[in-house]
């Protein structure tokens, strides 16, 4: 029977003690966090033997396997160091870490002792995703990508955690170095880094606030981030965060020599774009009748798994938590490589030092459109 | 109908002066702007208002600049999570209104930390203190449990729900916990408390319908109220039952449930609404197929894992959709509350705002 603590019982703590709850050979010796009403309240919801409001009573006490680390992003790094130095697995929420370096040094420590670590990129694991990844491994795209396209968007006006940013000068995502975009863009940019092949890529960015933003005096949360993240000579992409843009995307597009997918989290559906084309007028019928008709497969395998029970909204979460548990029993290889989580931190790293370059540059000179003067995070140049 | 204040410059003997520092939280709020104006109408002078985003402080002090001359506001910005700020806001209190809560949280967590974290935070700052004299907690209707008997009344001797985080509602679960914080601090440090629980509280400023009436989840409005009373209490009503409750002598250690007269039922509100605001279909749901629906969600969300959350279950028929009556005998008897608006002017001034937003829409 694997033992499980769980760090920080905020929001998304909730989800990660229900879907180990679904599953089989573990259980929830503790909950923690700092303020002990709130360790007490998850407690009392679900199925956990004890809640504590000190980190090492948990390990003492608990003497956990596997600890989540649901906590707020500053705090992950001293965290994760304290578990895996009390011997314990470590499965962190997003964003990993703060940066680069330290989720390296997570890394490193935690192969040291021999354990495993796993980011929260749960998206990663929906079944829509398992679907496409499958895909790609058996070749569809018919070779390396040749580009990506990820969108992740944020509706504001529907979420409470966003009122309570905006309206609170001292909230502590405004700590973060890329504020609302850290705590949020890692699922998007993560899709990205999975199909990548090398480990240096270059980043451009452009961010601005959005003018409904700007409108009720917020000057310091950038809500709109364009980015071009391309590989010399190979795979490009395009990342896309938007508060404003509507319909309000979670998709994420792949296209390779031969063929495409476009993954849409929300609905999720899988499209397969082949990238033979139909003979002439044809192709005005022949191909959306295709996408019809494999729209109609994506709701029938939709029912199918809501019917076979498997379709909460955290699906993808209980399949990382999973696979992270088997890796452990098995000490195999973890969900996500390490390769892939550093990456995505890497590409985040480039991200947020091209938006403070930027503000610095608007600050200087006073045009809220200026151009970084600081080189982009890494330049290609062609022929490298 | 009747438009002047109860609250008149009293003679009455209240615990607090005049002059003493009150302090109201989430003063930039729907219902805390209106207790602070009831304040400053009955004549004190002396107001802390805690609010929390910049935009409600500039507003508060827009709507407050009429009562300026001779009085005392500060308005004092700050986060109740943060125990530095509770402990300024507390400092040289007499009386607090708490109102500030965590609305429209649809995540438990969240709901419990802006409402039973803050609230510890501040009761801990407000014992410290020692000038304490009355602690007037604002909670909710949707804490009370009337399971049982077909028929019921709902008073406050009704028990609070006894397993709120199973009503599917984190307000709920919220509310009852920071109710129960209340009280443990009164048995523990011998807080004076009063606990106010208002209905469903209406006017211009929360246009939203109560959903005891219905919901418009799937598309068609679902009318689930049908015969039963909707426990409406419309602003000003409600802000000078707060009000009184954190002043009359005979209030301490007392609950006050708070809902106007001649309150309409589910088919009379809807109807006035469709009639008054904009025209639309409704399909009647009668009690039993509604309570049916709701144990048949709860039953496939147990058996599908959670596939859909428990948001429709018995407990919230019970609390919502069950015909109940309800009582102001006690807020009428013992602090001597009457009705300033009547239901007839309140509903004309909702119905009209909600026209002038349906227009702008």
């Amino acid at each position: 029977m694997l033992k499980v603590a769980i760090i920080g019982c905020g929001k998304i703590a909730d989800a990660h003690a229900e879907q180990i709850g679904r599953l089989p050979g573990c259980r929830i010796v503790g909950v923690c966090d700092r303020e002990p009403l709130m360790a007490r309240q998850l407690y009392e919801r679900f199925p956990v033997e004890a809640c504590f409001s000190d980190v090492r009573e948990l390990l003492e006490n608990g003497r956990p396997d596997v600890v989540h680390i649901t906590s707020s992003p500053e705090s992950h790094y001293g965290l994760a160091v304290i578990c895996l130095e009390a011997g314990c697995h470590v499965y962190i929420e997003k964003p990993f870490t703060l940066c680069e370096l330290d989720a390296r040094r997570l890394i490193e420590l935690a192969a040291s002792r021999g354990l495993q670590l796993t980011a929260g990129h749960d998206d990663q694991f929906s079944h829509v995703a398992r679907r496409m990844r499958h895909l790609v491994q058996q070749g569809y795209l018919g070779g390396t990508p040749v580009h990506m396209e990820s969108f992740y968007c944020y509706e504001m006006s529907q979420s409470t955690y966003a009122t309570a940013l905006l309206s609170d000068p001292s909230h502590w995502v405004r700590s973060l170095p890329g504020k609302l975009l850290h705590n949020i863009i890692s699922h998007g940019i993560a899709r990205i880094a999975e199909f990548l092949t090398t480990d240096n890529p270059s980043v451009i960015v452009h961010g601005h606030i959005s003018p409904r933003l700007r409108s009720i005096g917020e000057e310091d949360i950038i809500d709109e981030l364009r980015v071009i993240i391309s590989e010399c000579d190979q795979t490009t992409a395009y990342f896309t965060f938007s508060s404003q843009m509507r319909p309000a995307l979670h998709q994420f597009r792949i296209y390779g020599p031969s063929n495409g997918l476009i993954l849409d989290q929300d609905q999720e559906t899988l499209i397969r774009l082949p990238g033979k084309k139909a003979k002439s007028y044809l192709e005005t019928f022949v191909t959306p009748l295709s996408l019809a008709k494999q729209y109609s497969a994506n709701v029938a395998t939709n029912v199918r798994t809501f019917l076979k029970r498997d379709f909460q909204m955290k699906s993808g979460m209980k399949c990382l938590i999973e696979r992270f548990y088997a890796s452990i029993a098995e000490n195999g290889d973890p969900p996500i490589s390490y390769r892939e989580i550093v990456l995505t931190a890497r590409i985040m790293d480039a991200i947020f030092a091209q938006l403070t370059a930027l503000k610095v540059d608007s600050v200087k000179t006073g045009d809220p459109d200026a151009s970084p003067e600081s080189p982009r995070a890494n330049l290609c140049i062609a022929g490298d | 109908m009747t438009t002047a204040s109860t609250l008149t410059p009293i003679s009455k003997p209240f615990i607090a002066e005049p002059s003493d520092l009150i302090l109201v939280t989430g003063a930039g709020g729907f219902i805390g702007a209106a207790v602070v104006e009831a304040l400053l109408d009955l004549g004190f002078t002396n107001l802390r208002c805690f609010v929390r985003a910049t935009a409600s402080a500039s507003k508060l002090r827009r709507r407050l600049s009429q009562h300026s001359r001779g009085v005392n506001v500060e308005i004092m910005q700050g986060n109740l999570l943060s125990p530095a700020d509770c402990a300024r806001a507390s400092a040289g209190v007499s009386v607090v209104y708490h109102l500030a809560a965590g609305r429209g949280e649809k995540s438990y967590p969240d709901a419990f930390l802006n409402s039973v974290v803050t609230t510890r935070n501040l009761l801990e700052a407000l014992v410290s203190t020692g000038f304490l004299r009355r602690f007037v907690n604002v909670s909710s209707f949707s804490v009370y449990s009337n399971r049982g008997s077909r028929d019921t009344t709902l008073d406050e001797s009704c028990p609070m729900e006894s397993h709120p985080e199973l009503r599917g509602e984190a307000y709920t679960f919220a509310k009852v916990n920071q109710d129960k914080l209340v009280l443990e601090y009164a048995n523990t440090y011998g807080v004076p408390y009063v606990l106010v629980r208002p209905g469903h509280v209406y006017g211009p400023g929360n246009l939203p319908m109560s959903g005891r009436v219905g919901i418009d989840t799937f598309g068609r409005f679902l009318h689930f109220g049908g015969p039963n009373p909707i426990p409406l209490t419309y602003l000003n009503n409600c802000a000078d039952a707060i009000v009184l409750a954190g002043l009359h002598p005979l209030a301490d250690n007392e609950v006050f449930n708070v809902v106007d007269d001649d309150i309409p039922t589910s088919r009379q509100f809807l109807r006035q609404y469709k009639h008054s605001v904009r025209p639309f279909k409704s399909i009647y749901v009668p009690h039993a197929i509604a309570y049916l629906f709701c144990w048949c969600w709860e039953l496939f969300s147990d058996w599908s894992d959670r596939e859909l959350p428990p948001v429709f279950n018995r407990r919230r028929w019970h609390a919502f959709w069950k015909k109940t009556r309800y009582s102001n005998l006690r807020l009428k008897t013992r602090l001597g509350w009457t009705q300033r608006v009547s239901t007839a002017e309140g509903l004309r001034r909702y119905f009209d705002a909600c026209r002038a937003e349906n227009l702008n829409a």
